[in-house]
């Protein structure tokens, strides 16, 4: 701040301080004229309201005194008198530091015990859980859902359930948080709506789901092209993220429209990757949420 | 002084309002003035840069809609914040912003730092109907924004007015923003936007550890 800012600053402090003052002194002793009746010979409201005039109650006189008192206080303090930075050298930026520090050291245990334990054995201790539910809510829910049940619309998977598209074990979740995830299907409309339809029979016959056989027989051939990612049996792949397609799992739904959609337009789906926002520490405790949460028998909690 | 000044003051509404003004304005005098007077040394850090035309089209969409209305774009200095949004916000960050989208209003998050955070194709599901993405949202939809196309021409005088005020856009960055929005809609762009918000944007020097909360650590 430039010395003239700062003495602007002082000098408007002063004033104001100096008018305030002048009038807390002032009032408590000024001569008004009081008529015979007590008031001060204002009226209102054609003489309904009068203006009477009594002494500044104690009260008053002492609380307007505290206030001088606790301005000034804070003026020497705090930082607010023009350059000054007052005695107590508080800015808002060390309080922050200040503030992250002691809570930094608050975790600093609790964060090396947990740094022992493999994210699987950290899946079983209350504290990581508490931590790993709060880290789920504010990041992760937008997407998986405040449950971890998914969100088919953005093909956001069910982490509660056994399927996993990249692998389930700790290390696996880790990845997947740290480096976010891209799955991509691309389109085949380029075989044509009777091929489509027709792989889309026999995608529902790898589910052992209803479906025409007829169609389904005359797609095989073209199934070829599809287990490239998915494998020859349809079991999927984890090093792509390719989905098993013989569960009862769907990503994108698993209607016979859904399916059809899949196959002609192709999929997209985007994890973030949360290295940037989260620490280490804090994506460990998020696996072993996601690790614990696909461990856990949802049945009477839903 | 005597009791009849004051008394002049009283009966004289004129005079008790400009001296009313006057005794109002000191504080905003001493607070605002400074700050205001040093607006102009307040320069772009390195990763700051001019939005470009998409993002720019977005940002007006979102001032358009009010989104600030629900929305702040500033993270403050607090514990609490810094964890949950990261860094807290700087004013060199907001340089090309106009109107800045500080505040205090937050129905919903702050979107300071809000870039990267969600897949493009959320914040499309999450604009058509938030419910789709999060079923307790209480934001509204926005379906409207995916039917509209963006008109290159208006972009183009857009960054012409803010070249004007000091942004530094080059002939070529206007000539190119044409093809940049060319059958992109106001959804596309408000997406690109959002997706830019605090990206590259840090302080570099003196970045706290920012965890994402405290976890309700025991």
């Amino acid at each position: 701040m430039s010395l003239f800012w700062s003495l602007w600053i002082m000098f408007l402090v002063v004033l104001n301080l100096g008018i305030t003052f002048f009038l807390f002194l002032w009032a408590p002793r000024a001569k008004i004229p009081v008529r015979e009746d007590g008031t001060s010979g204002h009226v209102w409201a054609h003489g309904v309201l009068r203006e009477g005039v009594r002494r500044l109650p104690m009260w008053w006189i002492i609380m307007s005194a505290a206030m001088f008192v606790i301005g000034i206080a804070y003026l020497v303090l705090f930082p607010g008198f023009g350059r000054y930075k007052g005695v107590l050298n508080w800015t808002s930026h060390g309080e922050l530091a200040a503030n992250t520090a002691a809570n930094d050291a608050k975790l600093d245990d609790m964060m090396k015990r947990f740094s022992l334990y493999p994210i699987e054995q950290l899946a079983g201790d209350p504290n990581a859980q508490q931590l790993g539910k709060r880290l789920f809510q504010d990041n992760c829910a937008a997407c998986h859902g405040r449950a971890a049940t998914g969100n088919i619309l953005l093909g956001a998977p069910d982490l509660t359930d056994k399927d996993w598209l990249y692998g389930g074990n700790g290390k696996d979740i880790y990845t997947s948080i740290h480096d976010g995830r891209s799955g991509v299907m691309p389109p085949w409309a380029s075989l044509g709506e009777d091929n489509v339809k027709n792989l889309a029979q026999y995608v529902l016959g790898l589910s052992g789901r209803p479906h025409d056989e007829k169609a389904a027989a005359a797609a095989k051939p073209l199934f070829v092209t599809c287990a490239a990612c998915h494998g020859p049996e349809g079991k999927g792949n984890p090093a792509l993220g390719a989905p098993d397609l013989t569960d009862q799992v769907w990503l994108h739904g698993g209607t016979q429209a859904d399916i059809e959609h899949s196959i002609r337009d192709g999929r997209q789906g985007h994890m973030p990757a949360w290295s940037p926002r989260l620490t280490d520490d804090q994506i460990r405790v998020l696996a072993s949420y996601v690790y614990h949460v696909s461990h856990t028998d949802h049945a009477d909690s839903r | 002084m005597a009791y009849r000044h004051f008394e002049a003051i009283e009966k004289n509404a004129a005079l008790l309002g400009v001296l009313t003004a006057i005794m109002v304005s000191i504080g905003g005098l001493a607070e605002i003035t400074p700050l205001f007077m040093r607006a102009h040394e307040v320069s772009a850090p390195a990763g700051v840069k001019p939005y470009d035309p998409l993002r720019l089209a977005g940002r007006d969409i979102y001032v358009r809609e009010g989104c600030y209305l629900c929305h702040s774009q500033m993270i403050r200095a607090l514990r609490a914040e810094t964890q949950r949004y990261g860094h807290y916000s700087i004013a060199e960050e907001s340089v090309y912003d106009r109107p800045f989208q500080w505040g205090s209003k937050r129905t919903g998050p702050d979107l300071a730092r809000v870039g990267g955070k969600y897949s493009d194709q959320w914040h499309v599901l999450h604009m058509m109907n938030p419910r789709q993405v999060v079923p307790q949202s209480n934001m509204p939809g926005y379906p409207w924004l995916a039917k509209t196309t963006l008109d290159a021409s208006d972009i183009q005088a857009r960054m012409r007015g803010l070249r004007k005020l000091g942004d530094p856009y080059s002939d070529a960055d206007i000539a190119g923003a044409a093809d940049a929005v060319k059958d992109k809609t106001e959804l596309d762009a408000l997406v690109a936007y959002l997706q830019g918000l605090g990206i590259r944007n840090e302080p570099t020097a003196a970045v706290p550890s920012h965890p994402a909360t405290d976890g309700g650590a025991p």
